[in-house]
């Protein structure tokens, strides 16, 4: 344990960044607080509550190229002709794995509890067997600082998805913020090392204060099912700015892409996909499964807690409330959920 | 990076032959170039055409030819359409097999009913053409196949050859005046099916098909756990990373399925 003052924790970040990580943390721009890659680490911000991104954004893009391979395909005067490359043809499919490897290694400094748990949730999708080699890629030597969360706002609810807590393995550092200074604990070798302290430390870490308590109990999959959110979705355009803001949405599409200027480079991108979008749940024949913006709110619920429970043992939603503070007509899941305690 | 496995690359494959089946399906077959697919019945592969895309489609062949695969297309979407323009010749890529196939072990001994409506059949084939190959390890097998109208029909050719080992029974929809066969749904010559203690039905077609197939069978006294379905979705990535296939209950239909038993699944909800 060390009590830092200001300018010794920017010297934790340059330290840092000369071990060869990219360092990400949290700055204050335009109003918002987001989760930047740290050239200037005194532009690290330590007093606030949600970030508009998550680790989700560097952990997994949201547009990454797989693969690129070689098409014949060619611009013609009636529009676009693709030949299929044949064995004999001037053009085998080759194909040519990328892997965009990050700068460095990633560190992210001053990531709240909740974002730690986001992390442990994408691992857990990610790394299930088999892994992703994209993501893992990006993974390893992952390097995480967790700065204390003192008080949530009205929208937070890490508490009721018991989230509040960093779980174990997901902290090199803890810092505690305590008046000017920092209270910073070690808690694996890689942050004793960079703290240069021997010992390893149990993080013990008071839960958030919470403006406002809920007890989040119908997340079965019936219940779900059979509650209407007809009147709390008035509001919903299917903007799906709450599957973007959310540091566990994971899902993703996979298109094959080209530039007209040039067709036969084909890349293989994988991009965020939103379950309130009328695409996802498309299939050939017109199939559409989730047809209307109750389905898909229902959708997205039923993702974030039996369905997570059930295939990953943990709760897909971690309460960090960015859905609700980033949603445009500030559509509440917590009500329909669960009721209001305090 | 290391040069671990990567499940997102395709591996290269050549056109073989093109069959049209009916008027609006194909089937390719491909010769796997330098590599085998070591598959059982129901399992799925991703198709790769260059320049224009990627789709599931279920293996159609037999397990017995790890060499090469077929694949039985219906014109529907961006890749099924330009699947229909493929030559014998030209090169694709194949990503899989990915899916948890028919548990084919469990099979043996027991009297089978298949059930298939219109493309359906296709993720049957493969199941059909493992139990004519060893026909003594299964019991009395029974397809029951149902389409709209004779030019719908797929395998038309092949389900004379099917008939002489196992019963095939078509049934047609909307038939044309000159039809003699069976009229109707498959639900409505459900009755006619003897089912024993020994029976296990196998079911693949419309979601709304498949359920109300699975619910007539299940009230005949069938075990729901003797009742498997083959569960459609567009699997993008095919290894249970980007949960577009993921169906109510929370299964995953790349990893999980697409072979369910009605005993996993909630029927009511998988069939809206």
């Amino acid at each position: 344990m060390a009590k830092l003052s200001w300018q010794e924790i920017l010297g934790l970040i340059q330290e840092l960044r000369k071990r060869g990580f990219q360092v990400v943390g949290p700055s204050s721009e335009g109003g918002v607080v987001k989760l930047v890659p740290l050239e200037d680490e005194t532009k690290l911000e330590t007093d606030y509550v949600r970030t508009l991104n998550s680790p989700k954004d560097f952990l997994l893009p949201d547009k990454e190229r797989l693969f690129r391979y070689k098409s014949t395909a060619t611009i013609t005067s009636y529009g676009l002709k693709i030949r299929f490359p044949t064995v004999e043809g001037p053009c085998p499919i080759t194909i040519v794995p990328e892997y965009s490897p990050p700068i460095g290694k990633l560190a992210f400094f001053g990531i709240h509890p909740c974002m730690a748990n986001s992390i442990k949730y994408l691992d857990k999708v990610m790394l299930s067997d088999p892994a992703d080699p994209y993501y893992k890629a990006r993974r390893d030597g992952l390097f995480i600082a967790v700065l204390e969360c003192a008080e949530g706002d009205e929208y937070c609810l890490c508490k009721s998805v018991g989230s509040d807590k960093v779980p174990k393995g997901y902290a090199d550092l803890s810092i505690r913020k305590e008046g000017d200074d920092f209270i910073v604990k070690a808690s694996s070798p890689m942050g004793s090392s960079l703290l240069m302290e021997e010992s390893v430390e149990e993080i013990e870490e008071p839960s958030p204060k919470m403006k406002e308590e809920y007890v989040i109990d119908a997340t079965d999959e019936k219940t779900i099912e059979t509650k209407d959110p007809t009147t709390l979705l008035e509001g919903c355009t299917l903007c799906s700015s709450c599957t973007v803001v959310c540091p566990t949405c994971y899902c993703s599409d996979i298109q094959d892409r080209f530039s007209l200027m040039d067709p036969s480079n084909v890349e293989r991108v994988r991009m965020r996909m939103s379950c309130q979008r009328r695409s996802y749940s498309s299939i050939a024949g017109n199939v559409l499964f989730l047809k209307t913006k109750n389905d898909r709110f229902k959708w997205r619920m039923k993702h974030k807690f039996p369905f997570s429970e059930k295939m990953y043992g943990m709760s897909g939603c971690v309460g960090c409330g960015n859905c609700i503070a980033f949603c445009p007509s500030r559509i509440d899941f917590r009500s329909f959920l669960g009721r209001r305690v305090a | 990076m290391s040069m671990e496995y990567n499940p997102f690359l395709p591996r290269p494959a050549i056109v073989n032959a093109v069959r049209d089946e009916s008027l609006e399906t194909k089937t390719l077959k491909l010769s796997l170039v330098k590599w085998r697919a070591n598959f059982l019945p129901g399992q799925f592969v991703q198709l790769l055409l260059p320049g224009v895309g990627e789709a599931p489609f279920c293996i159609t062949s037999s397990p017995s030819d790890s060499k090469h695969i077929e694949l039985t297309i219906m014109r529907r979407g961006l890749v099924t359409n330009a699947a229909h323009y493929m030559r014998p010749g030209d090169a694709v890529g194949i990503r899989g097999p990915f899916g948890r196939p028919f548990p084919v072990e469990n099979f043996k001994g027991r009297d089978l009913l298949l059930v298939a409506t219109g493309i359906g059949i296709a993720a049957l084939r493969s199941l059909i053409l493992y139990i004519i190959e060893n026909r003594k390890d299964f019991g009395d097998t029974t397809l029951l196949y149902g389409a709209r109208f004779v030019e719908d029909l797929v395998y038309r050719d092949e389900l004379r050859g099917w008939a002489e080992k196992i019963n095939v029974i078509v049934t047609l929809s909307k038939p044309s005046e000159r039809w003699n066969g069976l009229k109707g749904r498959v639900t409505d010559h459900l009755d006619a099916i003897n089912l024993g203690k020994n029976s296990l039905a196998v079911i693949c077609g419309s979601p709304a098909v498949m359920v109300s197939v699975a619910q007539s069978l299940i009230g005949k006294g069938l075990d729901p756990k003797d009742v498997y379905l083959s569960m459609e979705r567009h699997m993008k990535c095919g290894i249970g990373k980007c949960a577009r296939c993921m169906i109510p209950g929370g299964f995953l239909v790349c990893k999980d399925g697409p072979v369910f038993s009605a005993s996993e699944i909630s029927l009511e909800e998988v069939g809206e």
